[in-house]
């Protein structure tokens, strides 16, 4: 049976065939290696439908509707992703490469795969779960961001109860597991700007005593990477509520002040770019001014200090004399 | 509560603090029809028209995964047998690695890589690059051999994606012929990447040594020890390509032996994803590329069209010719003369930097042809690696068995590599590489035994600067401030008297005239005889800049025997005319 070239099989026998494999494979029978074969047999039939082969075009349209119809029908895109880690290493890439060309698809403005996945949340959920497991993490990884594309699917993950693990995947020991979760944690958050803004605001607290772990994280990658993402977040327009409410408390400030002494030269400029939100904001709260007027002087020496070889960095320089320039300026509330 | 501790070593470029201001690479048509080639030197757009090809279309920067955005760099050479103890266990590495790959599937009880420094023994140190050091090592609970890079993070100045996606490309290969990765973890402020551990060292050390300890003059190795070498290679990026990846920098520096012989292609450093890893977070990257100028292929030097897996069969070719002389052919000359060598000159073949006629007449027909195919300029014609695999040359392979005989056991003693990886300085070594903002820049290379080589055993400083959009806070590109340079365009011939366009951009108030004309020279595009005079009609013609557009003048340098100066046809003659 050729593996490539043209194959006389419809998609309707592929997928039952890949069907009946990945539940031999589920059952985990002695079978089993056999199962394996015929769904990574079937898998390459599938993928070079969608993509084609070095010496075959992809297939027709209506071939590609079929066949995403089919997929649909039969629930095997979640019962792939179910069994991903039984598939073999290669199979498990040609899954993500054909989840992700299924996802794309379009008719006219319409995306068929986001509606029929936004019917079966499942599939998202247990991708999520996917970062539990060494073995397909990273290609759930591929399939989440590709999922976080569309509004409608990142709002489903975003306003699940299994997003707050994120907070646990980005802290994983492997290192590239966690970034990866980072990537897609990150596109969550930022990706479609009014969902994250609404987001963000309605989960305040929730979010953001979760986040505030990761900031004092152990791992010195985890701390630099949120640190920069917040500096990132409080700075987007679209989030200007919630920056409003992140600069007005204190015990944030302290963290940031805290921050720009750390040890790590990275995470000193990270910090500054969400500490110089807290000197800028026009209407400081009273507490926000105390800790800044306490340590007045001591803040002007140290931003004078604070990162001189950047001389070619102009922004920075201009930002940092802005801010000796404000904290110099600082003045007791009238009345008190 | 974190004490506050100083540290001035470290020199940091942050992602947020450059300012990427977007330069115009735009290639205009001239009355001759031919392309042009786009290379920044510095400061300049320089494009060579080199009369044989015809103008193509500027494509944005961006498109599609072709050239990737340098990534910071760190050594190629992880290979060397530093571990002193544990003397041989590793032949079963290979079961190893499936079994953790396949973990699901077979039921090998294995204990996986652990990701804990304590359980991890660093040996010597057996590469040193800017921004890592690679070590031997022990990993205990396996007790198994490895190779650990340790990666500085706080020098890492490129994003931390960058770094991302060269770990992703190698954890999502398993194959025989790729570099194998274990695992990763933080330690501190350092990453740390647990790969195989290859003892043999990488080819281009023992290239080197077998040059050393014997007369290498009519060929470095025989036809079936380069044959069985390469064919593992082919092998390997029959599996990249396969698996929309690119390496871009095919070497001998970058290919890797075990002790029984496996050959594995390492340093994903610069490796990229074709269109399909559009998923791979990609935002405002700018498509920069890196590799090394005798290895790379004529598309991806001239920049104005994408190049795909082709590029690596050009690197491949190049890389047969270096294990056949020793070197790559032009290994000889700066890297902008290497830029000039491989677009104006026919493709190089195992002769072309031979010093005898006959040199290398030991090496035969099939294997010059098996070269040629890879080395077409025209990239569509060179044969994917499948192809290439079905070549007769590689009849003449034979196995690992034999790869231990003719090349494991013939190389650098453990003293020899171990001392030579501790010679190489931080950044000392070399590649040309464009920056952000679309400029050239190569950082010199180790010099070694002979001056100008440009293998890199370790990788260049990183010179790139990343600048990430976003995060600094300000909604507006830098549009503020200074006057757009002024686009200009030095129109003269070259030594073998075709005409070429130099464009480069002049900076009312910054730049000086003699400096660019110094630059001009300092890249080798210009005569060092011609600085004067056209330095004197830059300025003249920036000076005057609103009454005239065009300036043309004789030339220094001189004229070859039959011409007859010509200040129409530029002959003794050049133009400088301002393009916008």
């Amino acid at each position: 049976m050729p593996l490539f070239g043209k194959s006389q099989k419809s998609p309707t026998d592929i997928v039952k065939a890949l069907k009946e494999a990945v539940n031999a494979l589920e059952k985990g029978e002695k079978k089993a290696e056999k199962a394996q074969e015929e769904v990574s047999k079937n898998l390459v039939l599938i993928k070079n439908m969608l993509y084609g082969t070095s010496d075959a075009e992809p297939q027709t349209d209506i071939i590609v509707a079929q066949l995403a119809q089919e997929l649909y029908n039969s629930n095997l895109l979640l019962l792939l992703i179910q069994n991903l880690n039984r598939i073999d290493f290669e199979g498990k890439k040609d899954v993500a490469q054909v989840f992700n060309n299924i996802l794309r698809r379009q008719i006219g403005t319409r995306s068929p795969t986001v509606e029929y996945i936004c019917t079966k949340p499942e599939i998202l959920f247990t991708l999520m779960s996917g970062y539990e497991l060494q073995e397909i993490a990273l290609n759930c990884g591929t399939m989440l961001r590709e999922c976080a594309r569309y509004e409608a699917l990142a709002k489903i993950m975003l306003y699940s109860d299994d997003f707050y693990n994120f907070f646990r995947y980005v802290e994983v020991s492997t290192f590239d597991i966690a970034s990866d979760a980072f990537s897609t944690f990150k596109e969550l958050l930022t990706r479609h700007k009014i969902l994250c803004a609404d987001f963000l605001e309605v989960n305040y607290d929730k979010v953001f005593s979760h986040y505030q772990r990761l900031l004092n994280s152990e791992n010195y990658v985890t701390r630099r990477q949120s640190l920069k993402l917040l500096g990132e977040l409080l700075l987007d327009r679209h989030n200007f509520t919630v920056m409003t409410r992140y600069i007005s408390n204190p015990d944030n400030l302290k963290l940031m002040m805290n921050m720009l002494k750390e040890r790590s030269r990275n995470i000193q400029f990270e910090a500054f770019h969400v500490f110089k939100v807290f000197v800028a904001n026009p209407n400081k709260p009273k507490p926000i001014l105390d800790i800044l007027l306490r340590n007045q002087d001591k803040l002007v020496d140290f931003l004078m200090k604070f990162h001189t070889d950047r001389a070619e960095d102009e922004q920075f320089n201009d930002e940092k004399a802005y801010l000796i320039r404000q904290i110099k300026e600082l003045r007791p509330m009238a009345g008190h | 509560m974190k004490k506050p501790e100083e540290d001035k070593n470290f020199s940091i470029k942050s992602e947020n603090s450059c300012k990427n201001k977007k330069r115009r690479t735009g290639v205009h048509k001239m009355e001759t029809a031919t392309e042009s080639l786009i290379f920044e030197n510095h400061r300049f757009l320089s494009t060579l028209s080199l009369g044989k090809r015809k103008i193509s279309e500027d494509l944005p920067l961006g498109t599609h995964g072709t050239f990737r955005q340098k990534s910071s760099t760190f050594e190629h050479t992880l290979s060397f047998s530093g571990c002193a103890r544990a003397a041989r266990q590793s032949i079963g590495n290979i079961g190893n690695i499936l079994s953790r790959k396949m973990a699901a599937s077979t039921s090998q009880p294995s204990v996986p890589w652990p990701n804990s420094k304590d359980d991890y023994e660093l040996g010597k140190v057996i590469g040193v690059g800017a921004t890592a050091v690679v070590h031997g090592a022990f990993c205990k609970p396996r007790n198994e051999k490895c190779a650990i890079k340790r990666i500085n993070l706080e020098k890492w100045n490129t994003s931390m994606d960058e770094l991302l996606k060269e770990i992703q490309a190698m954890s999502s290969c398993n194959h025989e012929n790729v570099v194998t990765y274990y695992t990763s973890f933080v330690v501190r402020e350092e990453l740390w990447l647990v790969l195989r551990l290859l003892e043999g060292g990488s080819l281009l050390d023992i290239i080197k040594h077998k040059m050393r300890v014997a007369n290498c003059k009519h060929g470095v190795f025989d036809e079936s020890t380069i044959a069985t070498v390469l064919r593992e290679v082919l092998k390997g990026l029959e599996y990249f390509h396969s698996n929309g990846q690119i390496h871009r920098d095919i070497k001998a520096g970058n290919i890797l032996l075990g002790e029984d012989g496996t050959v594995q292609i390492a340093d994903f450093g610069v490796s990229a994803w074709l269109a399909t890893g559009r998923d791979l977070s990609r935002q405002k990257v700018r498509h920069t590329f890196v590799g090394t100028p005798c290895w790379m292929a004529p598309e991806v030097m001239e920049q104005d069209h994408g190049y795909d897996f082709k590029a690596d069969i050009w690197s491949f070719g190049i890389t047969a010719i270096e294990m056949a002389t020793g070197t790559a052919p032009y290994h000889k000359y700066p890297p902008m003369k290497v830029l000039m060598l491989t677009l104006q000159n026919d493709p190089p073949n195992l002769d072309t930097g031979a010093e005898e006629k006959d040199q290398y007449k030991a090496y035969g027909k099939t294997f010059r042809k098996m070269i040629t195919d890879c080395l077409q300029k025209d990239a569509s014609k060179r044969p994917t690696a499948s192809e290439l695999l079905k070549h007769p040359f590689f009849k003449k392979a034979k196995d690992k068995k034999y790869l231990q005989q003719t090349l494991v056991a013939i190389g650098p003693s453990l003293e020899t590599r171990v001392q030579k990886a501790s010679k190489r300085q931080p950044g000392a070594s070399g590649r040309l590489h464009r920056k952000e903002t679309g400029e050239w820049v190569w950082s010199s290379e180790d010099e070694g035994e002979d001056a100008a080589s440009s293998e890199s055993d370790t990788d260049s400083k990183p010179m790139n600067t990343l600048a990430s959009a976003g995060s600094s806070g300000s909604d507006h590109e830098s549009s503020e401030g200074d006057p757009p340079p002024v686009n200009l365009v030095l129109r003269m011939r070259n030594a073998k008297r075709e005409l070429n366009d130099i464009r480069f951009e002049f900076a009312v108030g910054k730049d000086s005239a003699e400096g660019i004309a110094s630059e001009l020279v300092g890249a080798g595009l210009v005569d060092g005889k011609d600085i004067e005079v056209i330095t004197q009609n830059l300025q003249k013609l920036i000076d005057s800049r609103d009454m005239i557009k065009v300036v043309t003048f004789p030339l220094n340098s001189g004229l070859t025997n039959n011409e007859t100066p010509d200040d129409k046809a530029l002959i003794g003659f050049a133009q400088i005319s301002i393009t916008d």
